[in-house]
């Protein structure tokens, strides 16, 4: 079709108003974004002895059932104050926050390092207060399952399963180190076992099929959310999990040692000596803790909810869904007081 | 066309402005695809003709509101670094590619499917356009979970596909696989509509005056046919390029667009995966974009 020269100058009419609306929206989506911690300030400041209002929570995506699922009625029914949550990697959240993207009041992390570089704008502490730690899912119906039961069962050494991962045709699921902690984690147990157990030298790259860990060109990658269905529809031999994973979805595991399965802070230092090198830069390995802040001016929802959640109810919830127990510790300066009474500190 | 009723306000340019005796103004008001103009603007005479273009123009553009905020957001200097980046164009090569077999395959295997729904040769028809419906209204996030127990390794069609060293997960397979579930049933029903536009009486015609079925379908019902399949097909391409459901439950590897877009996103953020959004609009828009002109001016031959 042929335009007239009138018809082109409405076409450009048109995409400069459409380019102007776009721009509006643009700074007033920032706008709002950058008003977030004001917002909360005013929220607390109007705060009433009722507990009316709700909390907005930024959780780990390894966290998402148990908040979703357990911790959310639990927290409204005890507290009165209403939840929404969001997950997404700790990465991604951290990001998203200090973007201005999205405006949570608490945020629980996988490891402390996704909440400094938010210091001291948006918070100035966090409380460690639970770990998870790697595991081996495995299917009960493949052909390796008796090999997979035995070395669970500890009837068959551990060592064994990193020979037996090695088998040509036997199907492992692990996700994109690239864009997930579970990918990183995963390639970091490796490691840590090849040096714990005096493995051969190759036993890692044998196992993820590449001698460049960090790549994203495997068959072996799946998306975080297809890797589980996968393991479950059976088409998958073993996968790599966290233990919470493998507890809240029923799946088959074989339990890992301390020195390799990042789940214990007091090993903090051998965790650290394993190493993968991704797109953004090298990471090294670090315990599986789980964090929680509060992101700009308390509300009293956010404080009942961090309250709620380091209280023995909620910490007994954690434990039910497989994450290990750690003494709630202080990290940074400046928790508000209702926390440090929670804690007794 | 100014001799006739210009009840609409708009001067037609071509036959398509003619309001039928009888016809109520609102019905002549409604603009009918394919017609109107040749290459010339219509006149806006009335105030309800400005008000019917001022309303369009609002729904269009808020359709193209994405579209906009997308360009509006684009550094063109984040744009040249992520486009310029070692193997940052890989994923469009694979895109293409697995957008045009998926192409290959619908017109080879749905068409077929599609001539006879049109045509009723089909036992209980309402059963399988129930089946085609209901593939449409699964969400493709499902569709990838339920082809897992569909074609993956050990289900029986991938330990069939494994005798021949194939496998349907994780690969350039799974990835058609996943492009076809996703855009198949936009073709079909579009080529449905196609072929049933097509006078019946014209092929019987032809086959009476000898031609075999073959040479009618490819004589009298293909060409017939052609502007409302290659708008099909165009729809169908739309998908396949920016099929993601299914896609990243079985085919993360190897990297699409839609994909690449993902997990750039989530290693780098918003600012490093939009880039990756234009390259897709630009690469996706020519093909459809021609089959709807091509489409518009054999409609318009086809009327006379």
């Amino acid at each position: 079709m042929i335009l007239g020269k009138s018809a082109r100058i409405a076409a450009l009419a048109i995409a400069c108003t459409g380019l102007a609306a776009a721009g509006c929206s643009s700074s007033s989506s920032t706008a709002a974004g950058g008003s977030s911690p004001s917002s909360t300030t005013s929220a607390a400041s109007s705060a009433s002895s009722k507990p009316t209002g709700s909390v907005s929570v930024a959780y780990a995506s390894s966290l998402q059932f148990l908040n979703e699922k357990v911790v959310s009625s639990a927290f409204q029914g005890a507290e009165g104050y209403s939840f929404s949550g969001q997950g997404n990697s700790s990465g991604t959240l951290e990001a998203e926050i200090a973007g201005n993207e999205i405006t949570p009041n608490v945020f629980e992390a996988v490891g402390g390092d996704n909440i400094t570089p938010l210091e001291p704008k948006f918070t100035s502490w966090y409380v460690q207060y639970a770990g998870t730690s790697m595991v081996l899912a495995y299917n009960p119906n493949s052909k390796y399952a008796s090999q997979f039961k035995a070395i669970a069962s500890g009837s068959e050494p551990l060592s064994k399963l990193f020979s037996l991962l090695q088998t040509p045709g036997l199907k492992l699921g692990r996700t994109d180190p690239n864009t997930d902690p579970q990918g990183r984690d995963f390639i970091f147990m490796l490691e840590l076992a090849q040096a714990y157990y005096h493995l051969p030298a190759d036993t890692v790259a044998k196992i993820l099929g590449t001698s460049d860990f960090g790549s994203a060109s495997s068959s072996e990658i799946y998306a975080e959310s297809a890797l589980d269905s996968t393991l479950e529809s059976g088409q998958l031999d073993a996968a790599s999990a966290f233990v919470t994973q493998a507890v809240e979805q029923h799946l088959d595991y074989i339990p890992l040692p301390d020195p390799i399965n990042l789940g214990n802070a007091a090993l903090a230092s051998t965790y650290k000596t394993a190493s993968v090198k991704i797109k953004s830069g090298t990471k090294h390995g670090s315990p599986q803790v789980i964090d929680i802040t509060i992101i700009g001016s308390p509300t009293p929802a956010a404080l009942a909810f961090v309250k709620y959640t380091l209280s023995a109810a909620g910490l007994a919830e954690y434990k039910t869904g497989g994450f290990s127990m750690i003494t709630p510790t202080v990290f940074g300066s400046g928790v508000p007081a209702a926390i440090s009474s929670e804690l007794g500190t | 066309m100014s001799s006739a009723p210009d009840t609409l306000g708009v001067a037609s340019g071509g036959h398509g402005g003619v309001v039928p005796p009888g016809a109520s103004t609102e019905a002549a008001a409604l603009p009918v695809a394919g017609k109107g103009s040749k290459g010339s603007l219509p006149r806006l005479k009335t105030a309800s003709a400005w008000v019917s273009v001022a309303g369009a123009l609002v729904v269009w553009v808020a359709l193209l509101g994405p579209v906009i905020a997308l360009l509006a957001h684009l550094s063109w200097r984040a744009f040249w670094s992520a486009v310029s980046a070692p193997g940052a164009l890989d994923p469009l090569l694979v895109s293409v590619e697995s957008g045009l077999v998926t192409l290959l395959v619908l017109v080879v295997v749905c068409t077929p499917l599609a001539y006879l729904l049109a045509r009723g040769r089909l036992p209980f028809p309402r059963v399988w356009e129930a089946g085609v419906l209901c593939s449409l209204l699964l969400p493709p996030l499902v569709i990838g979970l339920l082809l897992v127990f569909m074609v993956g390794p050990y289900t029986p069609v991938g330990s069939l596909i494994g005798h021949f060293h194939l496998t349907a997960t994780n690969t350039f397979l799974a990835l058609v696989i996943a492009e076809v579930y996703e855009s198949a049933p936009y073709y079909v029903l579009g080529a449905q509509a196609a072929f049933g536009s097509v006078e019946p009486r014209l092929e019987q015609q032809a086959s009476l005056l000898g031609d075999r079925p073959v040479r009618v379908f490819r004589r009298v019902t293909l060409p017939l046919a052609a502007p409302g399949l290659a708008m099909s097909l165009a729809v169908a391409w739309a998908r396949a390029m920016g099929a993601f459901g299914a896609v990243v439950i079985i085919a993360y590897h190897p990297t699409g667009i839609p994909l690449q877009i993902f997990t750039t996103l989530q290693e780098t953020g918003l600012a490093s995966a939009l880039p990756f959004a234009l390259v897709l609009l630009v690469v996706a828009l020519p093909l459809p974009l021609g089959a709807y002109v091509w489409s518009a001016r054999a409609e318009r031959r086809r009327r006379g």
